[in-house]
């Protein structure tokens, strides 16, 4: 055979956890692992490249639980970006009022709470698994006594809803509009 | 079995459970398990069970498993799909809730090709997102993207709609049809778009077939679940053999007037809005569709 046909890898995560130092990778790589989390030891791409020239590749829409977990573990690493594109999360916002009610938009996520009492009423949106959970968890709870989702959830859909639930509390303490 | 259902539902230690479930107001029960019907796949199943139900065909199967975003239950799910599909003699299968993983996505597409017929595909919340990050969108039949879901498919390298350009989810919503053909012309858009929002636009090959305005319920997008509703309401039409833009149509018609017949309030809970269905269909079924009797096959039967 004169052409061999590169075997597609059999993890595709979207986006790479960067390092100052090779041993933090490896160590990084080890703990994910420990935690279940897929991932793999890969050399970054040139055009991503920081620090050193190892990094892990991660599914990129566990951005949020890994950072997390790492902040709690004191595990050291630069930064997470993805793959493909700009690297840039989103972060800004849209409001539509409603009679008593504000609607905050953030990405993909939406959560609206009473102008009057700063319950939230609803929160839509998404599509990952922890956004039934978080929903259920927020639901007809104060702005202001409900987790937030950056702390119980993992995914970006999460991080998403979180920013839409920072800017809902930043409005809440305004008058609500 | 036909039609299949699958997602996750965020009851972290609920097993890999197959089987029929039934709604119950504000409870799905599966067997032993009872699921709060809110946003998410039990959204999606339980305004399939109310519609199967009132077209008197066979409930649909459902394929569920807890996760509540570590994402352990989402490869359990793909895992089981992989190795069991082709062993299933699916006409319409829907991907749901799930931790993207375009991978598992992959080897899931290539499953369903050795499958001895080829069900219909529908795929929303993050199996779109999956797909679309894979480049497999165009092997679904059906996506159901709201506005910033658009704009993600129209993203070229975005894998999550987190990271979309600014300047696509800054896009008005007016320019919608830009967004469409863009998605089309990257391969990320299945054969048929329902693209949810304040005008609901059904897209055909990249082609805007049918535009949905009425009855106007901005409530409706506040509350958790009402796009999910709309994939649960297209999979049935399309399960009872409509055609896939008229199944679209009608469950985009179907939702919006659930939405006024609930009289929905930001504060609407969506088993509210499914629970308005029956008097939907009583109403309008008929009229939407030209289909005014349900034949006790599964297939809807012009009278």
């Amino acid at each position: 055979m004169v052409f061999k046909r590169k075997k597609k890898s059999s993890f595709e995560g979207g986006g790479l956890l960067l390092f100052e130092k090779v041993e933090e990778a490896i160590k990084a790589e080890k703990v994910l692992k420990g935690e279940n989390y897929t991932v793999k030891l890969v050399a970054p791409p040139p055009t991503l490249r920081k620090g050193c020239d190892l990094a892990v590749e991660i599914n990129l829409v566990e951005q949020m639980g890994i950072e997390r977990l790492f902040r709690q573990k004191d595990e050291a690493y630069l930064e997470v970006v993805p793959l493909k594109g700009g690297g840039e999360l989103l972060e800004i916002v849209k409001v539509t009022n409603f009679k008593d009610a504000t609607m905050v938009k953030a990405g993909n996520m939406k959560v609206t709470f009473d102008k009057n009492t700063g319950i939230i009423l609803n929160a839509s949106g998404g599509g990952c698994p922890d956004i039934p959970y978080l929903h259920a968890q927020l639901i007809d709870k104060s702005l202001t006594e409900a987790p937030r989702p950056k702390e119980i959830g993992f995914t970006l859909c999460a991080l998403m809803m979180d920013r839409a639930f920072e800017e809902c509390l930043e409005l809440w303490g305004k008058g609500g509009d | 079995m036909t039609m299949l259902l699958s997602g996750t539902v965020p009851i972290k230690d609920l097993p890999l459970t197959l089987g029929e479930a039934r709604f119950e107001g504000e409870l799905l029960k599966l067997n032993d398990f009872k699921i709060p019907c809110t946003q998410g796949t039990a959204a999606l199943i339980s305004a399939a069970l109310a519609t199967t139900d009132y077209l008197k065909i066979d409930p649909p199967k459902v394929l569920i498993v807890g996760d509540n975003g570590e994402g352990m239950g989402s490869r359990l799910l793909y895992e089981y799909l992989i190795k069991n599909i082709p062993d299933f003699s699916l006409d319409v299968l829907v991907l749901h809730y799930c931790l993207p993983d375009m991978a598992l996505m992959r080897k899931l597409c290539e499953s369903v090709e050795r499958c001895s017929k080829n069900p219909i595909m529908i795929a929303d919340a993050s199996s779109m997102y999956a797909a679309k990050a894979a480049g497999l969108a165009a092997k679904f039949d059906i996506f159901t993207p709201d506005a910033t879901e658009i704009a993600f498919l129209a993203d070229p390298d975005a894998t999550h709609p987190a990271y979309i350009s600014r300047h696509l989810f800054e896009t008005d919503v007016t320019r919608t049809p830009e967004l469409v053909d863009a998605a089309y012309q990257l391969k990320s858009a299945a054969k048929l778009l329902l693209v949810k929002g304040a005008t609901d636009y059904v897209v055909k090959d990249g082609q805007i077939i049918d535009t949905i305005t009425e009855p106007n319920i901005p409530e409706l997008e506040a509350i958790g679940g009402t796009g999910d509703t709309i994939t649960g309401l297209v999979a049935v039409f399309a399960y009872a053999e409509l055609e896939l833009h008229e199944a679209a149509i009608i469950a985009a018609r179907s939702n919006r007037m659930a939405g006024k017949f609930a009289q929905a309030t930001p504060s609407t809970k969506v088993w509210q809005i499914i629970s308005q269905f029956p008097a939907v269909f009583k109403e309008y079924l008929c009229e939407w569709s030209g289909i005014c009797y349900v034949a006790p096959n599964r297939s809807m039967s012009l009278p």
